[in-house]
């Protein structure tokens, strides 16, 4: 037997054995199999329901918190704690942008690195990518994965999904492209960085103004909140619809739309920039520390 | 009832992801690493399902599974692909 067999077969013991002891309580009680009561409470103020009463006797549901999702994560992550995510967001915004001033380059020199990449390929007799059959399904996968990701992100409020699982599905497509269609796909189908920046900066633009608004519409009247998402009854601002009138009122979707814009978009920058030859870089920054002293 | 069935997919499942945990990390060969700490991602992905948390089985899959593999395999890329005893 040899030693990765064995080692193998005694995780599986270990794991078995642990089970055992685990599933007849040795170690502690055993976590519930029915819905936790905390989860209860949240899906419970989700949906508005006031059976309240009946579950938790000391607290009353007034009819007023409600998120108008059915998914309880997208409800907490926008609405009971909007302004943690919106700083989330901000925070791999932010790195993104370090990344971006450390790998930098001109659109002229992009286009050198292009005519450079593409004589080399053809005085070795090769071409760009796989073959033929791997790109053309390829493509096919391209589109299913980006019409999948905008359905995770749109469906946010209603199905498991959002902004963030959107962005970084969407974010498995130009990697895919990058492997089986070089680099230079992207920029001819528009995947361009500046464009990508563009993208990702409309989405936090979009978030910030979405919590802005109703704080700048109620100025003088102290009865707006940041990052409101259904009307309240006693705030004079009521910038979404009222409630009744469907589960698509909120201001969740567009929260989504704009969060899959930045993080999809961000991904991708990286990605293209890292697709690029380390000794691009190292010739741009050399010549920088020449010109620069 | 403690259902028997689920709970038992999810053992065999993090035993799995155990096993594929033990291959990435004694593999020298570091492409094949990379693949079999895809494997212990998308194992982790069953887990997570099984468990009820469908928003992280999303979000999980894609990092998991393709980020994270893309960008350890451009990292293996620049360097060497074989660890050195």
């Amino acid at each position: 037997m040899s030693k990765k067999n064995l080692v193998i077969t005694s995780i599986t013991l270990t794991s078995i054995v642990l089970g055992l002891i685990i599933s007849l309580g040795v170690l502690g009680p055993i976590p519930l199999t029915s819905i936790r009561p905390l989860g209860l409470f949240y899906a419970l103020f989700m949906a508005n329901r006031n059976i309240t009463i009946e579950v938790f006797p000391l607290i009353v549901n007034p009819g007023n918190f409600w998120a108008a999702s059915t998914e309880a994560i997208t409800a907490i992550l926008w609405d009971y704690r909007g302004l943690d995510t919106l700083f989330e967001t901000s925070v791999f915004f932010f790195a993104i942008i370090g990344s971006i001033a450390l790998f930098r380059f001109t659109e002229k020199e992009e286009h050198e690195i292009r005519k450079k990449t593409h004589e080399n390929h053809a005085s070795e007799g090769k071409y760009l990518g796989l073959s033929l059959i791997t790109k053309t399904i390829t493509k096919i996968i391209l589109f299913t994965i980006i019409v999948v990701s905008a359905a995770i992100a749109l469906h946010g409020q209603l199905t498991p999904g959002g902004g963030f699982q959107g962005g970084s599905a969407f974010a498995v497509a130009p990697l895919l492209a990058i492997a089986a269609l070089s680099r230079f796909y992207l920029d001819d189908i528009g995947f361009k960085k500046n464009t990508m920046l563009l993208l990702r900066t409309m989405g936090l633009l979009i978030i910030a103004l979405l919590a802005i608004i109703p704080v700048v519409a109620g100025i003088g009247s102290w009865q707006a909140y940041i990052m409101q998402n259904q009307p309240k009854e006693w705030a004079i601002i009521q910038l979404f619809p009222p409630k009744g009138l469907g589960v698509l009122l909120g201001s969740l979707v567009y929260y989504n739309i704009a969060e899959l814009l930045a993080v999809g978009a961000g991904f991708t920058i990286i990605f293209i920039l890292l697709s690029i030859p380390e000794e691009f870089y190292k010739k741009i920054i050399e010549k920088e520390g020449v010109e620069h002293g | 009832m403690i259902p028997i069935l689920h709970l038992s997919l999810i053992s065999i499942v993090l035993t799995l992801g155990m096993v594929f945990a033990y291959l990435a990390i004694s593999e020298r060969d570091l492409l094949k690493a990379i693949v079999y700490s895809a494997g212990q991602a998308a194992m982790y992905v069953i887990a997570f399902y099984l468990l009820m948390a469908p928003d992280i089985v999303l979000a999980y899959a894609a990092v998991g599974v393709g980020v994270y593999s893309a960008v350890m395999i451009i990292a293996v890329k620049k360097t060497e692909r074989y660890e050195k005893p």
